[in-house]
């Protein structure tokens, strides 16, 4: 059993998933890059859809009922501009793994905390992967500057 | 047809006999009990006796709490800088594999901050810092892969360190994940994962220099075994499963060594009695 404050905490994760699905979605639609990157961006687009889904799970009756508005807005702007394609995608997956780690601070419940856990660490290796499509720079790939959406 | 049971048959014991016989073993007990020490009789070494048994000493009290995990997820990282050192010390890193050198001193430079990062943890919490590698890590998985890989006749030295080093990472990034669910303070669960995080991204980009190429970053399979190929994303969610590393000289039949790699379970955890 989820308490409140559980439950508040992980629809705000789950909100979050489902715009970054939204924003993938929107991006592969582009159909601006190779046969390649597009195979990328749609495994990462799965992962994302899977990761809502399995909150939406956990959440059942009191499941998000929408995205993340403010975060979709602010990314789908930032994606408007073709120079930026990567680095926002790489926003993206950092500030979702910023959000959750801060989530995972708040949580009771241990088992959703390892939930969202082993979503962060895949994330992570998302936000390695766009970082190597901007630069060769190692600090891009391993360091993460984005802010959490939730207060930490 | 005759039956075990029936009372002609002549290896079968009667009921009044099986009786008799219980009253004469309990008989015995008693009569070798009353000779014992119990009873007062000296023992004056008349009659022979093989060994000596030794006396036992008591486990220190093994209690699995939060300082223990993170002594644990720190004696990892230690695993981590000496694969990383003993890696950069047998100058395997050239030709195609030069820039590996920059990521193992990377790598190398990342886990001792998460050393640090990770015994300041420990201290907060009133333990004990633990400043050295997980031993039973050692024998069982690196001591070994490190004999194969040095093999005087592999062929792929310098590919089978990286080899290693992604089975590590990978090692490192599941112990931090997996003792989310163990650690009992939600804030230290959350500095937990931020580290498994960057060990998860490491893993990551040693897994593109092992198989390169955008469409090798997600799953993949081997055409002709079937087995699937290294990927830095490959799956949605963080993996739990043991960690397969193939190292060392192919054998006879063109196969190489498959070693398989655990995350730290009750009998390697770093428990308070244990040090360095």
């Amino acid at each position: 059993m989820l308490s409140e404050n559980d439950i508040t905490f992980l629809v705000a994760a789950q909100s979050l998933e489902l715009a970054a699905r939204d924003l993938y979605a929107n991006a592969i639609s582009r159909k601006t890059k190779s046969d390649e990157e597009q195979g990328l961006l749609t495994l990462l687009h799965s992962h994302h859809a899977a990761y809502e889904q399995t909150l939406n799970g956990v959440l059942s009756k009191r499941a998000a009922l929408k995205r993340n508005d403010e975060a979709y807005t602010r990314f789908f702007a930032l994606l408007s501009n073709a120079d930026n394609f990567w680095t926002t995608l790489l926003e993206l997956e950092n500030t979702a793994i910023a959000t959750h780690t801060a989530i995972i601070a708040k949580l009771e419940s241990a088992k959703h905390a390892s939930l969202l856990a082993s979503i962060t660490t895949v994330q992570a290796r998302h936000a390695a992967m766009l970082a190597t499509r901007i630069s060769t720079n190692l600090d891009l790939a391993l360091e993460n500057t984005a802010q959490s959406l939730v207060a930490p | 047809m005759s039956y075990p049971n029936q009372p002609n048959q002549p290896n079968q014991l009667s009921r009044r006999e099986l009786l008799r016989l219980s009253g004469l073993s309990l008989a015995s007990g008693i009569a070798l009990a009353a000779c014992g020490k119990q009873s007062g009789v000296i023992d004056d070494g008349a009659i022979a006796r093989l060994g000596e048994a030794p006396s036992t000493t008591a486990l220190a009290e093994a209690e699995v709490t939060d300082a223990v995990l993170l002594r644990t997820a720190a004696s990892l990282e230690y695993n981590a800088i000496d694969t990383y050192t003993a890696a950069l010390g047998l100058g395997v890193f050239k030709g195609d594999l030069a820039g590996a050198t920059e990521i193992a001193k990377r790598f190398r430079d990342d886990h001792q901050a998460h050393a640090d990062a990770v015994n300041g943890l420990v201290k907060a919490l009133g333990g004990k810092e633990h400043r050295c590698a997980n031993v039973r890590i050692n024998d069982l998985y690196l001591t070994p892969a490190l004999a194969l890989i040095t093999d005087d006749k592999n062929p792929n030295v310098g590919v089978d360190v990286i080899a290693l080093a992604h089975a590590l990472e990978n090692l490192a990034a599941q112990t931090y994940q997996g003792v989310v669910e163990l650690i009992s303070d939600p804030k230290l669960r959350a500095d937990a994962i931020r580290i498994g995080q960057q060990e998860s991204r490491h893993a990551a980009l040693l897994a593109q220099v092992l198989n390169p190429g955008i469409a090798a970053m997600g799953p993949t399979n081997d055409p002709t075994t079937g087995k699937p190929n290294i990927a830095a994303i490959p799956a949605a969610y963080g993996s739990q499963a043991n960690i397969q590393l193939i190292v060392g000289a192919p054998k006879p039949d063109g196969t190489r060594t498959t070693l398989l790699l655990e995350t730290p379970s009750l009998n390697s955890l770093v428990y308070d009695s244990v040090s360095c």
